[in-house]
């Protein structure tokens, strides 16, 4: 039942371009507050800051549109980073597909653990969270992992025409394929429907269990494709490298206006929900704001960023 | 005569595509028990909500004894002593029945932020004693029956009083909607006490209901006042006219159309199947034949529906379709076994309140519109806009929210869902007319025949005894888990509800 107040409601139409419409404002206001903001260089320093923050956020997505929340996604990033920075001596070319079938299966492991066991996804997930951050500290002997030959992996740090970032374009296939195949299938749907409603799905004959594991697994692979990138960046992997990324990846998918109850929001919300957190990050020292305001407006910004790309029509309750 | 109690004039509501209201009159004098009649869409339910102050209207005016006001929020229809029993319970299940009660209001039953628990029982206890009611104003909620909750809930709703000053008007959305016949009666004779001291808005789809308890009905259509009856003397016809601006039809469950069950191997058969709550239920039912249960509340029949729908564990038993034995683990099996289910919580299980019509239709039967494993847009266009043609369901477009739609067109997408795959041999249904009109209804009842007639076999749950009467073939009666007697019902040799209670006592 709707029963929300009619105070505050915008277009249909419009709201699915608010994220987007986000996003310019953001990068005009950057631009007023500094005219040398908006330069070639900055905007390729923010986008290559970016990529992995939306592959992680993209990932992560699925599990919230299912209702669900995977809070074990950075960890499982810096837990792959070393995995990946010890394997690519022996291994070579591949050890990335290796990392990310790794990443993947911890991912669905949760996702089993959820289903299964009938354990809330925020509890799996922090336990998750917990257990890989140790792992990764044992298994890299708590300090960082250098990766003498880069050579398999540094193709993800090279510029495509010298200016876009290699790592930015391949987030943007990543969210483009998850987009595709979402729409183009069934999934869409099924997943939807488990977001807004599991017992209606369930009770519509549609595979829930399988629907979540699924998300769980991609948000794995996901994590582990965004290692892949930290690694090519700092040519080494660290026991906590991506632990910072938790935070921002959340603040990306609401910004980007995806219902944290589930069911209403997709992949793209969440590209330019990165985009927004990272431009914040990354513009708000360059246009010259105090450190010390910087964390305020960082703050203000999210919440009013939610307040506008969040539908309010399609979303009844807001916890 | 006296200032209305509350009065409403030329009130307007759109909505995208839908206008709800268009400009509805209505007076509530004070002490009187007014009914509110129409179909689902005629705009009761945006007319209450307006009332509350949950929707704000375009344009027209609410008084309050005669003064003009706006209401923004339920706190200030409260404020005015307009409150509402809603048809969703709105009660917090682990608080006692004296916290939900003084909830919201708690006034002296809180000092310095810290409960008084002797002075929140005795507002409580006070608003109990205006019903009459004995329930323990310490008894947590969720301890309570149903009927109980709902006394708890309109003692909540009469804290308006003392906040107010005035005599409130209470307003009651569907209250029988999951009553027993009992309980139904108890909950009469509290709004005949009400009456005494406050103005009653009664909401009922069942007109008989309406006509017993108000002393005036006024009646919905098309978003506009079309009627005001008094009810001394009258009928439920009468009413209903009003209702759809025509005569109803005679042959309200289209029993004409009632189909010739063949003597053969049983579609489905059911033998020993036991659960959590049911034992040893034996069931057959033939292609094209409706097969009712009835029973009381926690006989059981509604998670013997369940379990024949993969929902429910089932401990022992055995189901066979058309002869040939199926495990249905999961709902997902029984979807593929050609066995469909519409869940009596439309809102909460039917339905995917925020999808798209096309979405919720297509849910179910994947196949219908996807070529391999891809969505075929085109595919998918074309087959619902043909099934909403053919259920006529009234819809904006294939892309409307289905939560938008009224609570008839709803339950038809619902059904769709089941038929759109062309591979149904089984339909489950757990009060498919719940909560609908009776113009909505009877376009159930009819689709269900036409269903029959094409030969898939249904299990009705119905709403009521005559509804079970009148459109089952066989009617199986279920009591404490058990199937205790089996009742032919046929055309032409229909037992009466009377039959049927004595068998479920």
């Amino acid at each position: 039942m709707t029963t929300h107040v009619a105070a505050f409601r915008l277009p249909v139409r419009i709201t699915g371009f608010m994220p987007l419409i986000a996003l310019v404002t953001l990068v005009a206001a950057l631009t007023v507050a500094d005219a040398d903001f908006l330069t070639q260089r900055s905007l390729t320093a923010a986008l290559r800051t970016a990529a992995p923050l939306i592959v992680l956020a993209a990932g992560a997505t699925l599990v919230v549109l299912c209702g669900g929340i995977d809070l074990s996604i950075a960890a499982l990033a810096s837990l792959s980073t070393v995995l990946l920075a010890l394997w690519l001596p022996d291994l070579g070319a591949l050890a990335t597909p290796a990392v990310i079938a790794v990443a993947a299966t911890i991912g669905a492991v949760q996702g089993l653990a959820h289903v299964l066991l009938r354990i809330p996804s925020f509890i799996v997930t922090l336990g998750g969270l917990s257990i890989l951050s140790a792992v990764a500290l044992v298994v890299s002997g708590a300090g960082t992992v250098r990766v003498v030959d880069d050579s398999t992996v540094k193709w993800l740090d090279l510029y495509l025409g010298g200016y876009l970032p290699m790592s930015a374009v391949m987030a943007f296939v990543v969210v483009a394929v998850i987009a595709v195949v979402l729409t183009v299938t069934p999934l869409k749907s099924w997943i939807s429907a488990t977001g807004y409603s599991e017992s209606a799905a369930r009770l519509a004959g549609t595979p829930v269990d399988l629907v979540k594991v699924g998300a769980f697994c991609v948000s794995g692979a996901c994590a582990g494709f965004a290692a892949v990138m930290l690694v090519s960046r700092q040519f080494s992997g660290g026991p906590t490298m991506a632990d910072n990324l938790l935070l921002p990846a959340v603040a990306a998918i609401v910004v980007g206006g995806t219902a944290i109850t589930g069911g209403h929001g997709s992949v793209w919300r969440s590209l330019a929900g990165a985009l927004v957190v990272t431009l914040l990050r990354v513009g708000l020292p360059i246009v010259g704001v105090p450190s010390a305001y910087e964390q305020i407006l960082y703050g203000v910004i999210i919440v009013v960023a939610v307040a506008l790309t969040l539908d309010g029509s399609k979303v009844s309750i807001i916890k | 005569m006296s200032v209305p109690a509350l009065e409403v004039r030329g009130l307007v509501k759109h909505y995208p595509g839908v206008k709800a209201l268009d400009g509805v009159d209505l007076v509530v004098r004070p002490n009187e028990v007014l009914g509110l009649a129409g179909e689902n869409g005629a705009g009761k339910s945006t007319l209450l909500k307006a009332l509350v102050g949950l929707v704000a209207p375009d344009a027209g005016e609410i008084f309050v004894r005669g003064e003009p006001v706006r209401l923004r929020s339920v706190v200030e229809a409260a404020n005015h002593g307009i409150g509402m029993v809603f048809q969703e319970q709105s009660l917090v299940p682990n608080l006692t029945a004296a916290e939900n009660i003084v909830l919201g209001s708690e006034g002296s039953a809180v000092r310095r932020g810290v409960y008084r628990w002797d002075t929140m029982r005795r507002l409580a206890q006070e608003q109990l004693d205006k019903i009459g009611s004995d329930i323990d104003p310490l008894a947590r909620t969720d301890s309570l029956s149903f009927a109980e909750r709902q006394m708890v809930e309109i003692a909540k709703v009469l804290r308006i009083e003392e906040r107010s000053q005035h005599p409130p008007v209470i307003i009651l959305d569907e209250p029988t909607s999951v009553l027993e016949s009992k309980e139904i009666e108890t909950l009469f004779a509290q709004i005949r006490r009400l009456r005494e001291f406050a103005s009653v808005v009664f909401v009922s789809h069942r007109l008989d209901e309406v006509l017993d308890v108000c002393d005036r009905v006024t009646v919905l259509r098309g978003g506009q006042s079309v009627g005001e009856v008094a009810t001394a003397g009258a009928v439920p016809g009468e009413l209903h006219k009003l209702m759809i601006g025509s005569t109803g039809s005679d042959d309200h469950y289209h029993s004409g159309a009632a189909s010739l069950v063949a003597a053969e191997q049983p579609r489905l058969s059911v033998r020993k199947l036991s659960g959590r709550s049911f034992q040893e239920v034996d069931l057959d039912v033939a292609a094209g034949e409706i097969v009712g249960i009835v029973g009381v509340h926690g006989s059981g029949r509604e998670d013997v529906c369940r379990a024949l729908f993969g929902a429910e564990p089932t401990t022992a038993g055995e189901i066979r379709m058309d002869g040939k034995k199926i495990d249905l683990p999961h709902t997902r099996a029984a979807c593929a076994a050609g066995i469909g289910y519409v869940p009596a919580e439309r809102k909460i299980e039917g339905m995917v309140g925020a999808m798209s019509v096309a979405d919720n239709m297509t849910l179910t039967k994947q196949k219908a519109r996807c070529t391999g494993p891809f969505v075929a847009p085109k595919k998918q266009a074309t087959l619902v806009d043909r099934w909403i043609e053919r259920l006529s369901i009234r819809t904006p477009g294939r892309d409307t929210a289905i939560g938008r739609l009224s609570g008839g067109n709803q339950q038809k997408v619902v059904l769709a869902r089941w038929l759109v795959g062309g591979d149904i041999k089984l339909l489950l249904l757990d009060h498919p007319t719940r909560g609908l009109d009776i113009g909505a209804r009877s376009e159930v009842y009819r689709l269900m025949r036409e269903l029959a007639g094409s030969g898939v076999a249904t299990v009705l749950l119905a709403d009521s005894l005559e509804e079970a009467i009148g459109m089952a073939d066989r009617i199986l009666v279920m009591s404490d888990g058990r199937v205790v007697a089996e009742v032919a019902c046929p055309n032409g040799g229909k037992p009466s509800p009377l039959d049927l209670v004595k068998e479920m006592v």
